[in-house]
């Protein structure tokens, strides 16, 4: 009987496992199948046509990859500026304990908030109707607690010994932040700031009321009234009259392209992410 | 970090540094306080916008059950109720999935194994949630209908394949921090647990996940906040049916019928029909601040566990 017992209980942990797996590779087959006979040069370099009926995607990506940077360039200071902060500067554990519960707070809010608050102060208050730069602030400020986190996690984990080595040469509390910390919290940067871009390159909700339209606009001009087109709301809009056949190539070639941007930047920090999991079980 | 703070305390030199605020260490504070501020202007504008509707409708803005705009009557309960009944469902089906398959990988699985399975639950985490979306109404959408056909539904929009969509959303969530915080047992428990004669399953159930189980409440109340505020997937699939209050609040009929959730109702066009009207305006937003303190109050309640057991984990 404990044996049974035993060895259902196992099986039932390994199916639990195996289905998880099932899942995976049955979304990415789907996509992949249906999508793979689409997508070609011509399907990324040409321009939308007829309602995304005809043509390609080329300012979609083009759009998405605007968006990615600009949050990036908005994240970046931002983040290494909380989390020098966080980790190095408050002195007292209550606050920075603080600190990291708003910035999982932050991490919690969900995306769609952020359009909302976008639309509101941005959109309405600042007037600058629907803009490439709203979209790219606010997917930066929602990556923020990803890449603060990643960073504060590297920046406590680097050894005492490095700091006090500076110490006692004498660099100044500065240098030691521009000459030690930040060099080698590098790899935290590039890890949090990938993982933060592949979320950030397939959401949809921040940048539906503020930056994105679905057809009529290209290579922005300025900031005012200069929205540009993405992936996922070209996916989002197609996918709600997708009883076309030709519309129904053109989107599953658009969500095998996002779906192709997103795993590459999680591939890129898959190593990072693992070691981090993986070492995990020996503290 | 504690070397250079034990350096300062001994060293007269480095105390008079620290005292000399840099530049570098003005910049920092400045860019730390525009980015935490940003979560207080987000909540003091979604009160600020909605403060309207709090004071004509008061209470009734929670527990009324009729969303009508032309008559200025704004009720909430349906879409709190649908919300409610798709993280729930999303729960229901990614919990314990999510929480076998955490058992298989950080207990039972040889390490190349697990490494394996973990590769893909990282890329599975990746999935954007309009891809989701996509599969959500191209495919799921008609197994529902084709699961229900004898019950003879509408459509195959229902509040059900809403929460089933979310469930494999959050499953790589609930997969990675359950394992996380099995792993964070410390191995001596489990051999000893061994040792004494335990077979696996009552060294996993008895030992190792009582100690792992306020991790693992942090992952799925994580998971929960995820749910509840997904909205490009639900919205594709949930029929946005408004004014959905179900009769009996533990029936499973309104469940396999179209429903509303807070962030399908905010992610529709009605937010650019009410941008005109205050008070209307004034309800939408207040449904983004309810969306607020749901999902914001689940990811603090996880820090708050995530800490207790760190600490707990540091003593012991």
């Amino acid at each position: 009987m404990r044996k049974l017992l035993d060895l259902t209980f196992r099986a039932a942990a390994v199916l639990c496992a195996l289905l998880a797996c099932l899942i995976f590779g049955w979304i990415v087959s789907a996509i992949v199948w249906r999508g793979f006979s689409v997508v070609n040069w011509r399907f990324l370099t040409e321009p939308m046509r007829l309602a995304g009926a005809e043509g390609g995607i080329f300012h979609n990506l083009i759009g998405t990859l605007i968006l990615l940077s600009t949050a990036l360039i908005v994240t970046t200071p931002l983040s290494v500026g909380t989390a020098l902060v966080t980790a190095f500067y408050i002195q007292s554990e209550r606050w920075r304990r603080l600190c990291l519960l708003c910035l999982y707070v932050l991490n919690g809010v969900p995306s769609l908030l952020f359009g909302l608050f976008g639309f509101i102060v941005f959109v309405s208050f600042f007037g600058w109707g629907k803009s490439w730069l709203t979209g790219g602030i606010l997917l930066g400020f929602m990556i923020l607690p990803t890449v603060s986190v990643a960073l504060v996690e590297r920046l406590r984990s680097l050894p005492p010994l490095r700091m006090e080595a500076a110490a006692g040469l004498g660099l100044s509390r500065s240098r030691i932040v521009w000459f030690v910390l930040l060099p080698q919290c590098l790899g935290g940067w590039v890890s949090g700031s990938f993982l933060g871009l592949a979320r950030a390159a397939g959401e949809t909700a921040p940048i539906l009321f503020t930056a994105t339209i679905f057809a009529g606009a290209s290579i922005p001009s300025g900031i005012k009234e200069n929205p540009v087109l993405t992936l996922p709301y070209h996916i989002f809009i197609l996918a709600q009259d997708s009883f076309d056949q030709a519309i129904g190539g053109k989107v599953w070639g658009t969500a095998l392209v996002l779906l192709m941007l997103a795993f590459c930047m999680s591939l890129v920090v898959l190593p990072v992410r693992l070691r981090i999991h993986e070492e995990a079980d020996h503290v | 970090m504690t070397g250079i703070r034990a350096l300062e305390t001994e060293s007269v030199q480095a105390q008079k540094l620290a005292r000399r605020v840099s530049l570098t260490q003005w910049t920092s504070w400045v860019l730390c306080l525009i980015a935490l501020t940003s979560l207080a202007a987000l909540v003091l504008v979604l009160i600020h916008e909605s403060w309207p509707v709090w004071r004509v409708a008061g209470i009734d803005y929670l527990a009324g059950k009729q969303w009508l705009s032309s008559r200025h009557l704004f009720g909430a309960a349906p879409m709190i109720y649908g919300t409610m009944a798709v993280a729930i469902i999303a729960l229901g089906c990614a919990a314990p999935i999510g929480i076998g398959a955490a058992i298989c990988t950080s207990e039972l699985l040889p390490r190349r194994a697990r490494l394996t399975v973990k590769i893909l639950v990282e890329l599975l985490a990746g999935v954007p949630s309009v891809v989701y979306g996509l599969l959500g109404v191209l495919v799921l959408r008609g197994w529902v209908y084709d699961l229900l056909e004898p019950l003879d539904p509408l459509s195959g929009d229902t509040l059900l394949t809403g929460g089933l969509l979310v469930g494999v959303m959050i499953l790589p969530t609930i997969l990675t921090l359950s394992d996380d915080a099995l792993r964070g047992v410390p191995a001596s428990l489990r051999a000893a647990a061994r040792g004494l004669g335990l077979n696996a399953r009552e060294t996993i159930c008895r030992v190792v996940l009582p100690q792992a189980i306020p991790g693992i409440i942090a992952a799925i109340l994580l998971a929960l906040g995820r749910a509840l505020g997904e909205m490009i997937a639900v919205f594709l699939v949930v029929g946005r049916q408004d004014n959905q209050w179900p009769e009996r609040l533990w029936s499973v009929t309104p469940l396999i019928s179209p429903g509303q959730t807070l962030a399908s109702k905010l992610g529709g066009s009605e937010i650019h029909i009410a941008h005109g009207d205050p008070l209307h305006w004034a309800a939408m937003v207040g449904l983004g601040l309810l969306l607020l303190g749901m999902a914001g109050g689940a990811a603090a309640a996880a820090f708050l566990l995530q800490q207790k057991q760190l600490r707990h984990a540091q003593a012991s």
